[in-house]
């Protein structure tokens, strides 16, 4: 009888341990998701930041391109007003195309191009645009790391209980793809 | 028979990741991998020597490397991969810097260490280049190009003592594991109390649950696999820089 009272308790503090450790671990990867997930945000606003700067620097000498310059500054409040990280990202996609649609055009100002300021605040965009890019692959990284653990036994189990979800991924969508080219040699 | 061998082959070749090597790897010297085989000595020296007295200054580490091709990557994933791989700089304060000429490419990229993006933001490594790189690059001067380069950035880093102060142990860590420590001696010495009860039944659900709670604890530290050569400090990059064509 004493034997048995024993085991009991035995087993109760190994499940409750595990249990512990599970549940630790799964928030402590999860905070890793959540994090890299603030870094993409940080990055997108960093970049919303950018664009003012770059529509007055080109705005007074491209007065004959204001539809160009305009649909800067409307895919730039669409991305502000983005709620959702992945509706964020989205909103970046059509604001990186307003821009290359942007400096097509600069193309043909060599005031413009040769503009210090300008070349300056090309290089921040197109700095931020490669932090986004590395920041959703690194969070994609941690995100299945996270999702295989949520779902391998037995951690599924106590992940259910407690509640954690997987979550979802963010891929790259078209012109921000890398271009593959696989190379037999 | 031929084509099974053949088969096979291609099988097991299949299993082999296409850009495992793609990236270069650090030399013995770490502060320089010309692959490009573009420099001359004398340059290649200059580097080593003036980034091994600045690694001693102030801790902080400028590496250049040259490559034919990029084997289809774009510059920029090529040199934050290589940044992080060869993990330039120091791990707490992340002040690496790396100097990328892309030579079929005819591209340059200054990959900054996030722990540098104050000093050197995106627009000052892009006029840098502006200024003191591509007027060379362009006429095929190498040496003069990537010198009056490297010597730019090394002026900005020289300038700048050792501010932050270096964090040796990790507390959280020694804390988990001396209590991981404590939990499995505790479930050792129930284990052997039971066991001396002679019971082969109860003593079998010891050593079970034993191991198990043992493999549970113990797995949650991992080793990092990297073997460092020589100087690399641990830094990373997020991804910031400049790229320019010449």
């Amino acid at each position: 009888m004493k034997k048995g009272l024993i085991i009991a308790i035995i087993i109760a503090a190994i499940l409750l341990i595990s249990g512990i450790s599970t549940y630790n671990s799964l928030v402590t990867q999860k905070e890793t998701v959540d994090s890299k997930i603030s870094e993409i945000d940080v990055q997108l606003k960093r970049r919303s930041d950018l664009i003012p700067n770059l529509v007055n620097t080109v705005k007074g000498l491209m007065k004959h391109e204001k539809s160009i310059v305009d649909s800067v500054t409307e895919a730039r409040s669409a991305l502000v007003n983005a709620s959702s990280t992945a509706e964020k990202l989205e909103a970046n996609t059509k604001l990186t195309e307003a821009i290359n649609n942007l400096y097509v055009v600069v193309e043909n100002y060599p005031d413009i191009k040769a503009n210090a300021n300008f070349i300056s605040l090309q290089d921040e965009i197109a700095g931020t645009e490669n932090r986004i890019a590395y920041a959703r692959s690194e969070y994609n990284k941690v995100a299945k790391e996270y999702n295989t653990k949520v779902k391998r036994f037995p951690t599924n189990i106590f992940a259910n209980i407690l509640g954690f979800d997987k979550v979802e991924y963010f891929e790259a969508t078209g012109a921000e793809k890398e271009p593959v080219n696989v190379n037999f040699d | 028979m031929l084509t099974l061998i053949k088969r096979i082959i291609l099988f097991f070749s299949l299993l082999i990741p296409i850009n495992a090597n793609a990236i270069v790897n650090q030399t013995y010297d770490f502060y320089v991998n010309d692959s490009a085989n573009i420099l001359s000595q004398e340059t290649e020296k200059y580097i080593v020597e003036k980034s091994s007295s600045l690694y001693k200054y102030n801790g902080s580490q400028i590496v250049v490397v040259t490559v034919k091709d990029l084997e289809g990557m774009s510059i920029e994933t090529y040199a934050t991969t290589l940044f992080n791989n060869w993990k330039i700089g120091d791990k707490e304060k992340n002040n690496g810097l790396l100097l990328l000429l892309a030579l079929n490419e005819r591209e340059f990229r200054v990959e900054v260490g996030s722990g540098l993006e104050g000093i050197l933001p995106d627009g000052k490594t892009g006029r840098y280049q502006d200024n003191y790189l591509i007027p060379y690059l362009k006429e095929n001067k190498w040496d003069d190009g990537i010198k009056s380069l490297y010597d730019a950035f090394y002026n900005d880093l020289s300038s700048i003592e050792n501010i932050e102060e270096y964090t040796p142990a990790d507390f959280n860590k020694l804390n988990k594991s001396i209590t991981t420590l404590i939990i499995i001696i505790i479930i050792f010495i129930i284990f052997i109390k039971i066991k001396f009860n002679d019971n082969p039944l109860i003593s079998s659900y010891g050593r079970g649950f034993s191991s198990r709670s043992y493999r549970d604890f113990g797995s949650s530290g991992s080793f990092s696999s990297h073997s460092s050569g020589g100087f690399s400090g641990g830094g990373r990059s997020s991804g910031g820089g400049s790229t320019r064509r010449f």
